[in-house]
């Protein structure tokens, strides 16, 4: 009988220390989700404003050469991501596609004119720099006009303003839940322990004797936690770069490691101050206290 | 002459939470002396005992505990205070969470024994109050009185000169019970004094000693009123 006893005992030991390291893990793999999307929001926004695509319509009496020197002029130009040049022919193809409908054979003629089309770098991409650039391009003797939807670049930039103080706020406040949570794991540890924290300060134990094995012991389960969501992570990122390459592309060693450093720091802190806390406290009370 | 007390208390009052539980006590207890604290529930002997121990600060009177002065003593002096005194008290028992040898290991860690002397000091103990073989027992698998032992044997681990057992036979049947009175008694004989207090009558019949009894907000010597205790009126209380 006593040696099936002594194991459930264990069982139930072990099962409850994993289930305060899962809780703790799982809420730091909360925040290691936030500190993803922060990373990738500004990715994800550089990567919309970059594929807002500006057509510069050209005469249609420039020569080839010309159109290429003007592409090449472009192409240096430092607000300039990437060029493409459409001929007329280009331009009609697309649009019967779009259309679906034979138009040049019906008009019997091409009024479509030939053009480059020019994506921008992101911090290019907003309503005060295009302007500028618009009017610079303007200045060129092959541009007819420059053609781009005005409402959308303000749009996308008011848009990603907002998602970018939504992220920050919600990334605070779960910060503080995580901060709540994790404290109320490790209060409750130590609660169950308080008697056994007063008999060691009746045998003569100093504080801090008694707080260390405490702390070490939560500073384990942190560690042990982190690893864990940290695993967790590892494990959405590889899934999001797979399914979702172009837009969430985290292929910044250097900066998921940064992630990573403060997931296990925040691990470690956080449950090393609850428990500090959580022992001092019981180590204040007077014993008659502790019944409550 | 004064180094021959561990415990001396003059006109103290001792409070419990702001309410005056003992006024004008006055203690000696010499060493190697046998002491039974007697008295009501309420009466004021735990606040006593607490104060023994600085678990209730003295803040009237005059008090030395082995050494120590109660009045002046800082808060990180209070664990050097307790490495002096054994403590056997009803509640306060065995870390429930490791074998009776982490708990005696324990003890002798937070008082800074080097590793090589801990393992036999703990046999030395333990060959005292004739438990050597539970050591490697969790608590919840002795009895009442094994426990008890254990908690005896634990006190003994620094060598303290007092012994503060607060009804150290409070859940203990009296075969048990006697058994302990024998061994805080051989305790005593080796210089130790033992302060005990109890409600346990056939004890204090058995085991004749010095007895003080906690009434009214005061003490009294029992053995310097009368000359032989009458255990009959002591039981109607």
């Amino acid at each position: 009988m006593k040696p099936k006893r002594d194991k459930s005992i264990i069982r139930r030991l072990v099962s409850s220390y994993i289930t305060t390291v899962i809780s703790i893990s799982l809420v730091l793999f909360m925040l290691g989700l936030i500190g993803i999307l922060a990373l990738s929001s500004k990715r994800l926004s550089d990567y919309v404003k970059e594929n807002i695509s500006f057509s510069v319509f050209l005469k249609d009496d420039v020569k080839d050469a010309d159109i290429l020197r003007l592409q090449k002029n472009l192409d240096a130009a430092p607000y300039v991501k990437s060029t493409l040049f459409i001929t007329k022919d280009m331009a009609a193809d697309q649009l019967k596609k779009d259309l679906g409908e034979e138009f040049v054979e019906y008009l019997e003629y091409n009024p479509l004119p030939q053009a480059i089309e020019v994506k921008y770098y992101a911090e290019y991409a907003n309503p005060d720099s295009i302007v500028i650039i618009e009017r610079e391009l303007k200045q060129f003797p092959q541009v007819s006009e420059v053609y781009y939807q005005k409402n959308l670049v303000s749009l996308i930039n008011d848009n990603v303003n907002k998602i970018s103080l939504i992220v920050l706020v919600f990334s605070i406040l779960l910060l503080i839940v995580a901060i709540a949570l994790i404290n109320n794991t490790m209060r409750l540890s130590v609660y169950s322990k308080r008697f056994n924290i007063k008999t060691m300060q009746l045998v003569g134990a100093t504080k801090s004797f008694i707080r260390w094995p405490f702390i070490k012991a939560s500073v384990f389960q942190g560690i042990f936690a982190a690893v864990i969501a940290i695993a967790l992570l590892s494990a959405v990122i590889s899934v999001a770069e797979r399914e979702l390459d172009n837009i969430i592309s985290l292929n910044d060693f250097s900066l998921i490691g940064v992630l990573f450093g403060i997931v296990i720091l925040l691990g470690v802190l956080i449950t090393a101050l609850s428990s500090y806390f959580a022992v001092s406290r019981y180590l204040r009370l007077k014993s008659s206290e502790l019944y409550f | 002459m004064e180094e021959n007390y561990t415990v001396q208390i003059e006109n103290a009052n001792i409070y419990q939470q702001d309410e005056k539980v003992l006024s004008e006590v006055n203690l000696k207890i010499k060493k190697g002396e046998f002491v039974y604290l007697i008295g009501r529930v309420g009466s004021g002997k735990s606040s006593l005992i607490n104060t023994l121990y600085g678990e209730i600060l003295l803040t009237e009177g005059e008090g030395t505990v082995c050494d120590f002065n109660l009045k002046k003593i800082k808060k990180r002096e209070i664990p050097m205070l307790r490495r002096k005194i054994g403590v056997v008290f009803q509640d306060f028992q065995l870390l429930t969470d490791r074998t009776v040898y982490a708990n005696l290991k324990f003890v002798l860690k937070a008082t800074g024994w080097k590793n090589e002397d801990i393992d036999k000091r703990i046999a030395e103990v333990l060959e005292n109050v004739g438990l050597i073989d539970k050591i490697k027992r969790m608590p919840h698998e002795l009895s009442g009185g094994e426990q008890q032992r254990v908690v005896i044997a634990r006190a003994l681990l620094n060598h303290p000169e007092l012994i503060l057992a607060d009804e150290p036979t409070g859940h203990l049947d009296p075969e048990t019970s006697e058994g302990i009175l024998n061994l805080l008694t051989e305790i005593s004989k080796t210089g130790c004094s033992v302060l005990m207090a109890t409600h346990n009558y056939t004890v204090l019949k058995k085991f004749p000693n010095r007895t003080i009894k906690c009434e009214e907000a005061k003490i009294t010597d029992l053995s310097e009123t009368v000359a032989a205790i009458d255990f009959d009126s002591l039981k109607e209380d």
